[in-house]
């Protein structure tokens, strides 16, 4: 098993007839294995392009992407999708969906998984997946999804249309599975909360770029929010400042250590976020994975 | 939900071949597809049976008793009979409703087994599983074709027998071999023409994406391919030719053209002097002429149409295959 869940070089993809709506561009990133990594970024930001480059579903246009060490084609068997909206066949049942999934992946189907996933959420088998809720629809996709012991698993906004507890619940059933074989999840969401406290990386796409990439805890130690009276704040590169009356907040990368001045304290992972998104043209951070380094 | 849990670890042990879960796939996914296709089998194929056994019996036996079979064949002698009525509105019906089979077929490929899973995104379900977007395609390809080309063969055998045996009904029916419905399921056309509209369709339902449109697409593209291949028919093989001196020859077999013949040998169009010396003798013309195919040319026509037929189809085949590895990795 390799150590990268997908490597990213220059990698960017346009569409329309004249190559002219451009969702993605130049990007670069590499997500180390075994990692559960948050795609953040407003909508439109190329968060469902990226999935379907590394899914397999889209040849990029311009540069590379590398899935488990291969190419995403050569990897479709270890690599798991589920699409923003759960397209499923109206027209089969619940049971009907799970022995597709049995079918189509014959070397890998883990009955039992799906089968759990799809009991954890009192779902009728004969029920035609047309008659059931968004919710149920979340549950049968992940169910499939699991059901193929992927090494990697995409999710194209997995909790968009659940309620608070089904969304907790399907956190925790995926959670326990990356715990318990080691899979790597990347799940792309514009709610930030959503993610909080259940990814340890973090990529941030905005108008097409990769803007921040980097394992979570090293990507907020790497920032600090300031509060101080109005005036420079060279030679840190500031991603987003705001002054109210004569007293300014920001939050910076230090070079260095602050002065006196400044009140300094730790961003939340929702602060980064959103200074980032509202400062579009702040520069892009890209902090590898030291430790995963070492250890390899 | 007890249920699922026992059927999962029931199906723990993987099929043997990736190949047949992938064909069990399409036939589960277009389940209604393959019923109807059933339904129109038995039905198609009742109606065949019924006319060669007992319909056409009840129209002989009605030809019979009007005294119409005694010294060989009466043309258009007991056609008054509810059993020849029967027998001619069910062979009718039948010959139709095989003529419909490409076209139907051109329209559901577009729409129900392509355009639909690109409109709703099941596509990237499928793709996603171990299942490359090329071999999704090709089950897609080889499952309605294996079995429209089996429904499709036996249906023709079927009316071929049905009309090699009771010509002369037929015949007042207005049904000779080279009418249109009756040209295409007597051979092998039929099953060429399904052939083709099933990749009509794939291929419109792969350009469209939308389920709707792409049937009207299908539909409309395999209807203009079937007029310009009908235009086409009595230019596959040469022609033979009769003449006549003071009128046109006999209205025999398929007619291609026909028109005045000169002194010199020329073809002119008809003037249409009839028996007009004066005008005969301005226009130089000495007799008629008429092209025609025979009915010894029906498996030399048949063939050659049915070969433009599938090479067209694996042209279509083979523009789905490209379009799709372009869009995909």
């Amino acid at each position: 098993m390799t150590d990268t869940a997908i490597e990213a070089a220059g990698l960017g993809r346009t569409f329309g007839r004249r190559r002219r709506a451009r969702a993605l561009h130049a990007c670069t990133f590499r997500l180390p294995a075994g990692r559960v990594c948050a795609v953040v970024g407003p909508n439109g930001a190329g968060k469902s392009t990226l999935l379907a480059l590394a899914a397999g579903l889209l040849r990029p246009t311009e540069g590379t992407v590398t899935v488990l060490g291969t190419t995403p084609a050569a990897a479709r068997e270890r690599v798991a999708y589920v699409a923003q909206g759960k397209p499923l066949h109206p027209q089969l049942t619940v049971a009907d969906t799970l022995r597709m999934g049995r079918d189509l992946n014959p070397r890998r189907w883990d009955a039992a998984t799906a089968g759990r996933v799809v009991a954890d959420g009192d779902l009728d088998p004969d029920a035609k997946v047309r008659t059931l809720s968004g919710g149920q629809r979340t549950r049968v996709a992940l169910a499939l999804a699991l059901g193929k012991r992927p090494e990697l698993l995409l999710l194209d906004e997995p909790m968009a249309d659940l309620d608070p507890l089904a969304r907790h619940q399907l956190m925790g059933t995926l959670m326990a599975d990356a715990a318990e074989h080691g899979t790597t999840i990347v799940m792309s969401s514009h709610v930030i909360a959503e993610l909080e406290g259940s990814c340890d990386h973090l990529l941030l796409v905005g108008g097409g770029r990769v803007r921040l990439a980097g394992p979570v805890d090293d990507l907020l130690a790497a920032h600090t929010l300031v509060t101080g009276p109005a005036g420079d704040l060279a030679p840190h590169t500031v991603v987003e400042s705001r002054t109210t009356g004569r007293q300014l907040t920001a939050l910076v990368r230090p070079a260095g250590p602050l002065g006196e001045d400044w009140q300094a304290g730790d961003p939340t992972l929702e602060e980064l976020v959103l200074a980032h998104l509202r400062s579009p043209d702040a520069p892009a951070l890209t902090l590898t994975d030291e430790r995963q380094e070492a250890a390899a | 939900m007890s249920t699922v849990t026992a059927e999962a670890t029931t199906v723990q042990s993987p099929p043997s071949s990736a190949h047949r879960g992938l064909v069990r796939t399409v036939l589960r996914l277009h389940r209604w597809a393959l019923w109807f296709w059933v339904l129109f089998l038995v039905v198609t194929g009742g109606a065949l049976l019924w006319a060669y056994g007992p319909g056409a019996h009840a129209a002989w036996q009605e030809y019979r008793a009007a005294d119409c079979a005694r010294d060989g064949f009466l043309p258009a002698c007991g056609t008054n009979g509810p059993g020849y009525q029967y027998f001619s509105t069910v062979v009718d019906s039948a010959s139709a409703l095989l003529y419909s089979v490409p076209l139907l077929t051109a329209a559901w490929a577009g729409s129900a087994l392509i355009g639909r899973e690109l409109e709703n995104g099941t596509t990237a379900l499928v793709w996603t599983q171990s299942v490359s977007p090329a071999r999704w395609l090709a089950a897609k390809l080889a499952v309605p074709a294996a079995l429209l080309v089996a429904g499709t063969a036996v249906l023709s055998l079927l009316h071929r027998t049905v009309w090699s045996a009771d010509r002369e009904l037929w015949h007042d029916m207005g049904g000779e071999w080279h009418s249109g419905s009756i040209y295409t399921a007597n051979g092998t056309l039929l099953t060429a023409y399904v052939l083709l509209g099933l990749a009509v369709g794939v291929l419109a339902g792969l350009v469209v994406r939308n389920a709707l449109p792409a049937l009207a697409a299908a539909a409309i593209g395999f209807a203009v391919l079937l007029n310009v291949l009908d235009s086409l028919r009595t230019h596959l093989w040469p022609v033979k030719t009769l003449t006549g001196k003071d009128g046109y020859p006999d209205y025999i077999g398929m007619v291609v053209g026909d028109g005045a013949l000169t002194s010199t040998g020329a073809r002119i169009p008809d003037p249409v002097c009839v028996d007009d010396a004066a005008c005969l003798a301005r226009h130089d013309i000495v007799g008629y002429y008429r092209d025609y195919h025979p009915s010894s040319h029906f498996w030399p026509l048949q063939l050659v149409e049915t070969g433009i037929v599938l090479a067209l189809a694996a042209a279509l085949t083979f523009a789905a295959f490209a379009l799709l590895r372009r869009r995909t990795a």
